[in-house]
């Protein structure tokens, strides 16, 4: 028993070893992460996930038009948006005020800066592409989106996105384990 | 572990640390933010690398690259295999590149100098204003470095039609070469050297595999020339005082005195000419020299000069050089001797060829010193001096620095604030090459373009050089012909483009196809880098008759016994000291000294010793008035009546990197000059050297010189491949045959295997996805082509977001390489001529079957993957740094500090990060993961094609620079693969597995020597 005691004690060395985690430097085109204010946990454009996924079923890798293909799925650039939402189109039957922004946005060529929900950390690499081609629905990790209104919040039926829950699928599809498949 | 206390006890407790660890490093209401694009481009696709393939702007070589782009950055420079010139290699120099662009010290906008003296930010618009009220009628002088073709012609355009005048100035031209081939064959060019096609390789000092013209394409052709192919290799032999990079890859080195290479390449042609050869019209003249005369003024033995007669005389020989390190009074006279001797050995149309037609424009040394002239009588009222740094570079006897500082309106077109544009009254921001449209053309109608990767990084206000050429010309009522620079590269092209079949591209099949129209041709061209234009230039056949001027052979009296030269060279790392404000540059070990950041001066161990100096003694080294302070390197490659400095250090206006690093040894240049060509001696007499007391403890990497009995590189004499003793010399090193496994179930059992890479994973390994099948990841290097560059260090550095620490961090073995040039000297010995054998080896992580990195970690974040790979879970890593010390190969390197802030690495050199690599953190263990990441791209691709990751499918990232053809890397398992063949080959060996059975994945094909080695292999 004493023997575990020491072992607890360097595991609380580990600890402190590794508080500050591994770097998470800014990539160029990722914005800073700015301290949380409530009107910094709003989006900027209240955009209803469920009026688009859900009522107009409009399928998720057509705005998310990378995930088939790369890594990351892809924000949809304005230019997606306003292909509907033109002036003349569709006006926005929900919110249309919103329809509005998106557009000042895209007249004046600034990008919508929309807040970040569904992060894994900096040190792992989730590759998009082979959980659709592997049959995984974008629903088993963001969860039913295609319900949920104006995101600021991960889905409730969404996993945590942690590595035991990601582990616990691989074992359950037979994928692989290993480290590197996703920290390198 | 076994009374009641198991590995993964141990491993729960401290997982539950380090989960706590990630709650407590997250503040959980940081907003993070995603920004889209307002309107994509069609080629981008997040996630997914974007390829421009361009032309490398760092030297006059103009090699082809192909650039990764991440999001619209470039984040990788890689060799483009389809360019004829380049053929896919790149040296450190070019991969820094990315350095250059993202540098943190370009300069940021437009400076004029203000009534107080001092350089104040302005907008380009003012700029432009100011330039072109200035320029008018001021009869400008454009000062500029080496420019593509495009370029250049538009800076003569503009040059005429303000009625200015335009030189060219790149220290690392040769023109006393140029000048010896104008005088030889009548016309100003450059000769073409086939090395491929030499069986016997001369050099005369010049060092082609690192500076001298261009130095990848030479690696490459030296590889093929040199290196073991079917029982049969070339022999290199150099003539000099000095073992450059390029000398430490010779057979033989006949160690001759500083100025005699003249003599000695007389005597070789007049020994060739007694024994038959013709040598035009020089035949008489060079059948005066003798062989023992010359080897009386060189200092060396006749009976070496005369077996390489013999040699000359055998076959199919190539002479090369003197180059920069044949900068003397006589430096043409030496070209020109050299040159004879080529012709004298029938070289002539066969190895060396001369173009009939004038190549790449360059200025004389002449015209340089009349230009200076000129701003000091004040013929020049404006002066602009455009991607050169002559304040710097320049030897003081030209007197630049105080000619440019009297005209009344000084330029410079800069991308930093270096000694030049510290001086200049406007200074306007160049974009860099890979910001800039442009091209290059090359021998044999060779012609490649270059095109921005990447929009200007924003943090810059800067604008190509060409575009604000032709807005100036707008301004002052001149139409230079295009709208845009790239309008006009363009327009240039179509027109030579214009001619049906006059533009083909070569495909993979070796094969010439013609594009018809000029438009489908040029976006071909952007996409291929490069083709060839039809009509080639005849060659010249011959010695021109009756030379025009006649050239004095009496090379300067050799300096006397016990008398001391100073030999000043281009930098391998920084060239004339452009690239020195890289940090990767900077860290890079010198290929010669392995020294970093500092300066160093190389003395031969017994001039050392009868001086009374030991390494790392701070001496003065001085010439007349000038003096430097430096550590001394002992090097037993360098003549004992020599002492070396490199160039590019010494920087006092430059960057945060440059200044005050290494020293600058031009100032102790003085003003002897070539008779000829009129470019500065490089090697100075009267050389005096005296210690200071003080002592500095070298930042080097070297650990020793000596392999002592490790066997770390075997060598393997050319007579003795293909004998029996050999293969099982190299197969029968192959580990013990067993090894402990871990278990399931806990403890280990023993298990045999023949130690073969490819068993992994062991049989009966039976819990995971080991039990599964699996590619085994395994990397040849064949060291008999490596010259030991280090270009692969660089890439690795860029591909893999490693650190640069510093020179004190160097200094106490803190350096964070992945992949280091381990050097050897086996023979070397500057007293007598005779065979020299220095030894690299390129090591990394050895990826070991039997890793003994593996088991010592107490959280198994060193770990087996089931594909092979030898893997540092990098979040699991608790830094007890248990692995480093049990690792035998030294390749684990550990994160004392935190590299990954704004101080460690400022904005915007971080643009340059992989973003397939996670940033490590301090705390870190680190190493070579064999490029897991493109391994894994290369998976996820095939996967979804549904296929198998084909062999050659995966090029990591030091295969992907190396100019020589180094690495093979693939499947061992796959009995095809290229790696699995040249595993199998009978020079194959691992390093120190017949020692301590580690049983690594990287194979090593030793050296072969000309030489007999002795039993042992080495």
């Amino acid at each position: 028993m004493k023997r575990l005691w020491l072992v607890a004690g360097i595991g609380a060395v580990a600890l402190i070893l590794t508080v500050p985690l591994l770097g998470s430097r800014q990539a160029p085109g990722e914005a800073p992460e700015a301290e949380a204010t409530q009107e910094n946990l709003s989006q900027p454009i209240q955009f209803p996930h469920n009026t688009h996924a859900g009522q107009w079923l409009i399928d998720c890798q057509y705005c998310h038009f990378s995930a088939e293909r790369s890594v990351d799925a892809g924000i949809p650039p304005v230019e997606t948006c306003i292909g509907c939402h033109r002036e003349g189109l569709i006006a926005g039957r929900t919110i249309p005020e919103e329809v509005v922004k998106v557009r000042e946005h895209y007249n004046s060529g600034t990008p919508i800066p929309w807040r970040r929900i569904y992060k894994v950390s900096d040190h792992v690499h989730f590759p998009h592409m082979r959980h659709v081609a592997a049959g995984v629905t974008c629903q088993s990790c963001h969860g039913e989106v295609q319900e949920m209104g104006v995101l600021t919040e991960m889905a409730p039926q969404a996993g945590n996105l942690k590595m035991g829950w990601c582990v616990s699928c691989h074992v359950e599809r037979g994928a692989s384990r290993d480290c590197t498949v996703c920290h390198y | 572990m076994s009374d009641g206390l198991r590995r993964r006890d141990f491993l729960k407790v401290v997982g539950v640390g380090s989960a706590g660890a990630a709650v407590a490093g997250c503040s959980e209401g940081d907003v993070e933010r995603l920004i889209p694009y307002v309107v994509p481009p069609e080629e981008i696709t997040p996630g997914v690398a974007t390829w421009y393939a361009t032309t490398c702007g760092e030297c006059a070589a103009g090699c082809g690259v192909r650039v990764r782009t991440r999001e619209g950055r470039a984040v990788m420079m890689e060799g483009n295999p389809d360019h004829p010139v380049s053929q896919g290699g790149l040296c450190s120099r070019g991969v820094s590149a990315l350095q250059g662009l993202y540098n943190p010290d370009r300069l940021a906008g437009p400076m004029r100098r203000n009534g107080s003296g001092d350089l104040e930010a302005i907008g380009w618009e003012e700029a432009l204003a100011l330039l072109a009220q200035q320029l008018d009628g001021a009869n400008p002088l454009l000062f500029t470095g080496g420019k593509g073709p495009a370029e250049g012609t538009l800076l003569n355009d503009f040059a005429a039609r303000l009625g200015g005048r335009r030189v060219i100035y790149d220290v690392l031209d040769d023109a006393p070469l140029r000048e010896a081939v104008n005088i030889a064959f009548g016309v100003n060019t450059l000769p073409r050297y086939e090395i491929a096609a030499a069986d016997l390789l001369v050099s005369f000092g010049a060092d082609f595999l690192e500076t001298w013209l261009t130095p990848v394409r030479f690696t490459r052709d030296f590889a093929r020339m040199h290196a073991f192919d079917h029982g049969e290799k070339g022999r290199f032999v150099f003539v000099g005082p000095r073992l450059s990079l390029t000398g430490q890859n010779a057979d033989e080195w006949i160690p001759a005195r500083p100025g005699s290479q003249t003599a000695i390449a007389l005597a070789l042609a007049g020994e060739l000419v007694r024994r038959g050869a013709d040598a035009g019209p020089y035949t008489d003249a060079v059948s005066r020299y003798t062989l023992d005369a010359a080897a009386g003024a060189a200092g060396v033995e006749a009976a070496a000069l005369s077996s390489l007669a013999d040699r000359f005389a055998e076959g199919s020989a190539l002479a090369l050089g003197p180059g920069l390190a044949g900068w003397d009074e006589g430096a043409t006279a030496a070209n020109l001797a050299v040159l004879i001797l080529n012709v004298a050995a029938g070289s002539l149309g066969r190895t060396l060829h001369i173009p009939g037609e004038a190549g790449t424009e360059a200025t004389s040394y002449a015209e340089i010193a009349d230009a200076v002239a000129g701003m000091r009588s004040g013929t020049h009222r404006a002066a602009v001096v455009a991607g050169t740094n002559p304040a710097y570079s320049l030897p003081g006897a030209f007197g630049f620095a105080e000619a440019f500082a009297t005209v009344p309106f000084k330029v410079a077109f800069a991308t930093a604030l270096d000694e030049t544009a510290h001086m200049a009254d406007l200074v306007l921001p160049d974009a860099h090459p890979l910001e800039s449209w442009g091209d290059s053309s090359h021998p044999g109608g060779v012609y490649a373009v270059r095109q921005p990767v990447m929009r200007p990084v924003p943090a810059f206000d800067s604008r190509p050089m060409g575009d604000v050429l032709l807005d100036l010309g707008r301004r002052l009522g001149e139409d230079l012909g295009a709208e845009s620079f790239r309008d006009f590269v363009r327009a240039r092209f179509a027109q030579r483009a214009a001619e049906p079949g006059s533009f083909s591209f070569t495909r993979d099949d070796g094969a010439g196809e013609t594009v018809s129209d000029p438009d489908s041709a040029w976006r071909r061209l952007l996409r291929s880098g490069s083709g060839h234009f039809a009509g080639s230039v005849e060659d010249i056949q011959a010695l021109q008759e009756a030379p025009g001027t006649a050239v004095g052979f009496d090379s300067p009296v050799a300096a006397e016994d016990g008398e001391l030269s100073l030999i000043v060279h281009p930098s391998p790392r920084f060239g004339d000291g452009t690239h020195s404000n890289r940090p990767w540059l900077q860290e890079l070990p010198d290929p010669v000294s392995k020294v970093m950041w500092h300066g160093w001066a190389e003395i031969n161990p017994t001039t050392a010793e009868r001086l009374g100096l030991r390494e790392g003694d701070v001496v003065a080294i001085s010439t007349g008035d000038e003096a430097v302070e430096v550590p001394v390197w002992v090097y037993p490659g360098i003549h004992p009546g020599a002492v070396a400095l490199a160039m590019g250090g010494g920087h006092s206006d430059y960057g945060r990197y440059a200044n005050g690093n290494g020293v600058n040894p031009v100032p102790l240049l003085g003003s002897a000059a070539d008779a000829h060509s009129g470019a500065p001696a490089l090697i100075a007499g009267g050389l005096s050297i005296a210690p200071t007391g003080a002592w500095r403890r070298l930042a080097s990497t070297e650990g020793s010189s000596d392999q002592d009995d490790r066997n770390i590189t075997p060598a393997v004499a050319l007579s003795a491949v293909g004998h029996e003793a050999v293969a099982e010399a190299g197969h029968g090193e192959g580990g013990h045959g067993q090894l402990r496994e871990l278990q399931e179930g806990g403890g280990f059992r023993t298990v045999t295997t023949e130690g073969r890479a490819e068993d992994f994973p062991l049989p009966g390994s039976d819990f995971g996805a080991y039990g599964e099948e699996h590619p085994r990841w395994a990397m040849a290097l064949d060291l008999d082509k490596c010259t030991g560059c280090g270009a692969c260090v660089t890439a690795c550095q860029a591909e893999n977001n490693i650190p640069w620490v510093g020179e004190d961090q160097v200094a106490i073995g803190r350096e964070m390489h992945w992949l280091r040039l381990e050097r050897y000297y086996e023979t070397v010995d500057a007293s007598h001529s005779g065979p020299v054998d220095i030894r690299f080896l390129p090591m990394l992580c050895q990826h070991c079957n039997n890793a003994p990195c593996e088991p010592v970690c107490p959280v198994f974040a060193a770990y087996h993957t089931p594909d092979g790979l030898n893997a540092q879970a990098y979040n699991r890593c608790v830094g007890t740094r248990y692995c480093a010390n049990n690792c035998p190969y030294k390749v684990r390197v550990f994160n004392w500090l935190r590299y990954t802030d704004e101080e460690q690495i400022p904005a915007p050199l971080n643009w340059q990060f992989n973003p397939d690599v996670t940033v490590r953190e301090n705390g870190v263990m680190e190493k070579c993961t064999f490029c897991v990441q493109r391994i894994r791209e290369a998976g996820n691709r095939a996967a979804l094609e549904g296929r198998e990751v084909r062999d050659g499918e995966v090029v990591t990232a030091c295969q992907s620079v190396c100019p020589a053809g180094v690495i093979t890397f693939g499947n061992i398992k796959d009995h095809d693969s290229q790696v699995a063949a040249a595993a199998g080959d009978e020079r194959a060996y691992r390093v120190l597995d017949a020692l301590i059975n580690t049983q690594p994945a990287v194979h090593y094909l030793r050296k072969v020597t000309l030489h007999d080695v002795e039993e042992g292999g080495h």
